[in-house]
């Protein structure tokens, strides 16, 4: 019947998956306890990324899938995101309206200290 | 229920609408999730933002290793939910019981890990809210001097954030008891997994999230 | 061939053939019954409220019981009402039908998702009986919200569940439209209504988790004060308002999106004519879905957010008005050299058009961001919304249901009786919501019980107050008076033929005045568009004139 056309996942491939999973996850252990500055939490995210990729891309399977899902999946990701920027727009440049280029307005606002 | 698994239901057409129609589904379940944790990602993004030194400090006390122990297990879950499916596909039952028991047992293994850090912390005063009163020593750390201002934030983002994941994974362990019942009558065959597809599909998320709970939390 | 005896509503009896069906059709009489009870309630309070303030000074209602009773007006009629009633309704019955599928992709889960829209409504209605009364609004911002009374997580609790309710809708209609279409029906044949209600699903599964989120939030804020929205422990109270109306905002296009897919298949029956601009409407349905989550931050523009997230989101709105003014010019177009048929769904179609334009510039109007310094918080806000959710998503709604009424009983209501009400519904709306307009750029504030101490600057708050409650009145004998009708035609009204207003869709061509229990004898053929009127007298015959 249909489902037996399944594509089926070779074992070799799952199995180098979670290789690569687990050495990420040691190399984000090991970068995130070296002070590397502004560089370590941008590197946190491009490696929890990458391991959130592949999961998707192999395990779910979503290589071998109907690309529906992927643009479903691709969605929710993409309003996550928008929803994340839009605030950080607000709660970033919060009480700042000093935007204007200086001596164009009387008005002159200190940042607010955000409690 | 025969071999080949459950019938067509009346209203499609095959069993390929039938899969792709419940997979589909799936997926936008698994969307509505990720929209779900967004919210507390984005608080998370808000208070670190305005306040990344209590955030980097309030995260000492978080324990990496058992953060890192439980990202193995998670990641060792899922790749035992694949093989399931692998093996699933090919019929071969009697792997997939063993490798969903497998899973279930991973999945455990995280939530005892999980309960061991809570009652640390619970046994310090470090809870969420407004019960926040961290007292006494651990490894070296003096809790009392956690307590300042924008901590109890950190820790509230964190009780929510695992507490909600927590209850997936309690919900997946469920589902995964469920199934290994199911897989053991010979439910499921090469023509019909659709359950242990779609379950593989909510743990595989529930792994996601983690994924990026752990360096947000414990790591930076 | 298809007479009485295997349709819907007699293949089955008793009580239980209800609770538990799982036939679309049934649930969406569940929801009709459900939905019109709370509309009722929602009404009731409405006159409440503009009683109060029909006269200045303390007429009915002191404060507390004021801000009680518009608290739970709009709950209902948002979260109960308005935002369940058309998918669930019109698309529950409908769409399946539409679209040539035997039923939804997950019937057990359309029923599961009633079931839970009634928890979360008892829960609300148990709330406030047994454990307090919640005044904070409908919108529940901290920190008044988290400081009030417990009942407030009861409310929350109710609409964390009903929410549930909502993202399991539309994920089911997504996936009927994706994988149940019958042979021939593609994507550019399908009825308006349904790209609309599919539109509204990517809205629903996208935006309600937020509010769910926002929900458990509020929730441990008040149980726990985890400290995160209320600014005594730390928390950021404009961070809950980025919360809310990251929902709210999108959700403001759960309620529009489905009328506008009802005007846009009456547009096509009424007018016997291909409606104007098909792709046209239908991707500007996918549009404002999208466009809907970029906007929410036109509600804080007073709110203390960041001046270039103000601006950023007033750009934002303004967009919005381009896939609205697209789908409205081709309504219009619509008609344009066709035969126009007023019958009761059309004067709705039309009422619709009238009254949402207005509810829409005015949106555009508020979103300028000096203008909504003024308007903010005034009744000007009030009128608005009302133009846009009650004179756009309920006449939609009303227009629908006139429309399928006899799809739905099998029978046809008093056409005369209709269109009085609906002059009736026309001449009240605009009566009670025209002056609230004027009241609002004068500067008379929402949200308040008297207006006694404007009144010596603003002597004609008077006046503009009294006619307000008196069209509410108007409008409340309309509503009634269709409720009267319905109730008669439903067991004396004539026989509905198969086909009355002589439409495309499958769910007049190829049912019988009921549909079966599972829609067609056989899975239709779908060979042509749903608005290929040119051909529907060949094949059909003429529309019958009765």
């Amino acid at each position: 019947m249909a489902q037996g056309q399944h594509h089926i996942i070779p074992t070799r491939t799952l199995a180098a998956v979670f290789g690569l999973l687990l050495f990420l996850t040691v190399v984000t252990v090991i970068t995130a306890r070296i002070d590397l500055g502004v560089i370590n939490i941008p590197l946190a995210l491009a490696i929890a990324g990458s391991k959130a990729i592949l999961v998707a891309w192999i395990f779910m399977a979503l290589k071998y899938d109907n690309k529906v899902n992927l643009l479903v999946l691709a969605l929710g990701f993409v309003f996550a995101v928008v929803f994340l920027a839009l605030t950080l727009a607000d709660t970033e440049l919060r009480g700042n309206i000093g935007i204007t280029e200086p001596g164009t307005t009387e008005l002159t606002v200190e940042p607010v200290e955000s409690e | 229920m025969s071999s080949t698994g459950t019938t067509l239901k009346h209203y499609f057409v095959n069993h390929e609408q039938q899969f792709d129609a419940a997979k589909l589904g799936m997926w936008l379940f698994l969307v509505t999730e990720i929209l779900l944790f967004s919210g507390m990602f984005v608080a998370y993004a808000v208070y670190r933002s305005w306040h990344p030194e209590v955030f980097t400090y309030a995260s000492e006390l978080l324990d990496w290793r058992l953060g890192a122990l439980n990202t193995v297990v998670l990641l060792a879950s899922s790749f035992t939910v694949a093989l399931s499916i692998h093996f699933v596909q090919k019929g071969e039952n009697d792997k997939v019981v063993v490798l969903l028991l497998l899973t279930l047992a991973c999945a455990a293994i995280f939530m005892v890990v999980k309960y061991i850090e809570y009652e640390g912390k619970f046994s310090h005063g470090v809870f969420p809210g407004a019960g926040f009163e961290p007292h006494g020593i651990v490894d070296g750390k003096d809790y009392s001097k956690y307590d300042i201002p924008f901590a109890p934030q950190f820790f509230s983002i964190y009780f929510v954030m695992t507490g909600i994941h927590g209850i997936h994974v309690l919900v997946g362990m469920g589902l995964f008891g469920w199934l290994i019942t199911r897989v053991a009558r010979g439910h499921f065959s090469p023509q019909w997994y659709t359950p242990v597809e779609l379950t593989g599909l909510y743990w595989h998320l529930v792994d996601i999230i983690w994924i990026f709970l752990f360096p947000l939390l414990y790591l930076i | 061939m298809r007479e009485g005896s295997h349709n819907y509503l007699s293949a089955r009896k008793g009580l239980w053939s209800w609770l538990a069906t799982t036939d679309h059709k049934r649930i969406g009489i569940l929801y009709a019954i459900a939905c019109g009870t709370f509309f009722l309630l929602g009404g009731i309070l409405a006159t409440f409220v503009r009683t109060e303030l029909g006269t200045p000074g303390e007429t009915i209602l002191d404060q507390d019981g004021y801000n009680q009773i518009f608290t739970l007006h709009g709950v209902v009629m948002v979260f109960l009402v308005i935002i369940p009633a058309i998918p669930g309704i019109l698309g529950n019955f409908v769409l399946p039908i539409q679209i040539g599928a035997k039923d939804v992709a997950f019937p057990r889960l359309n029923l599961a998702s009633w079931y839970l829209f009634m928890a979360g409504a008892l829960m609300a209605v148990f709330g406030w009986l047994f454990v307090g009364k919640v005044d904070t609004g409908w919108t529940f911002y901290t920190p008044y919200s988290s400081g009030a009374s417990n009942a407030v997580l009861w409310l929350t609790s109710a609409v964390f569940v009903a929410g549930f309710a909502s993202i399991f809708t539309g994920l089911n209609f997504i996936v009927t439209v994706h994988k149940m279409r019958a042979p021939g029906m593609t994507w550019n044949r399908l009825p308006l209504f349904v790209w609309a209600i599919y539109a509204t699903g990517i809205v629903q599964v996208l935006a309600t988790p937020v509010i769910g989120i926002t929900m458990v939030l509020l929730f441990l804020e008040k149980l726990m004060q985890i400290g995160i929205f209320d600014p005594a422990l730390g928390g950021d109270p404009v961070l809950f308002q980025h919360f809310f109306w990251f929902y709210s905002h999108p959700a403001v296009y759960i309620m529009i999106l489905p009328a506008m897919g009802i005007i846009s298949d009456l547009m096509g029956t009424f007018s016997r004519q291909q409606v104007s601009g098909y792709t046209f409407i239908a991707l500007s349905s996918v549009a404002i879905a999208f466009l809907g989550f970029l906007v929410w931050g036109h509600h804080m523009f007073v709110a203390g957010q960041s001046a270039l997230s103000s601006i950023i989101f007033s750009m934002l709105t303004f967009l919005i008005g381009i896939p609205t003014g697209i789908k409205v010019f081709n309504w219009v177009a619509t008609m344009y050299k066709g035969s126009v048929w007023l019958r009761t769904p059309m004067i709705y179609a039309l009422m619709f058009l009238f009254l949402f334009t207005i509810g829409g510039l005015t949106g555009i109007m508020v979103g300028v961001l000096a203008v909504d310094v003024h308007l903010h918080d005034t009744y000007f806000i009030v009128a608005h919304f009302h133009y846009v959710m009650m004179g756009g998503a309920l006449i939609g709604l009303i227009g629908g249901l006139h429309y399928w009424w006899p799809k739905m009983t099998g029978r046809m209501y008093n056409e005369t009786a209709g269109v009085i009400a609906a002059v009736l519904v026309f001449i009240g709306f605009n009566l009670t919501f025209l002056p609230q307009f004027i009241l609002g750029s004068r500067g008379m504030p929402r949200r308040y019980h008297d207006y006694t101490e404007l009144l010596p600057s603003f002597p004609e708050f008077a006046p503009l107050n009294m006619a307000s409650t008196i069209g509410s009145y108007i409008l409340g004998v309309g509503l009634l008076m269709i409720l009267v009708y319905a109730l008669y035609s439903l067991f004396k009204g004539p026989k509905a033929p198969a086909n009355p207003w002589g439409a495309c869709t499958l769910e007049w061509t190829h049912t019988g005045p009921l549909p079966d229990e599972h829609n067609f004898h056989e899975t239709p053929l779908v060979t042509r568009g749903p608005y290929d009127f040119h051909l529907a007298d060949d094949v059909f015959g003429p529309k019958e004139e009765n």
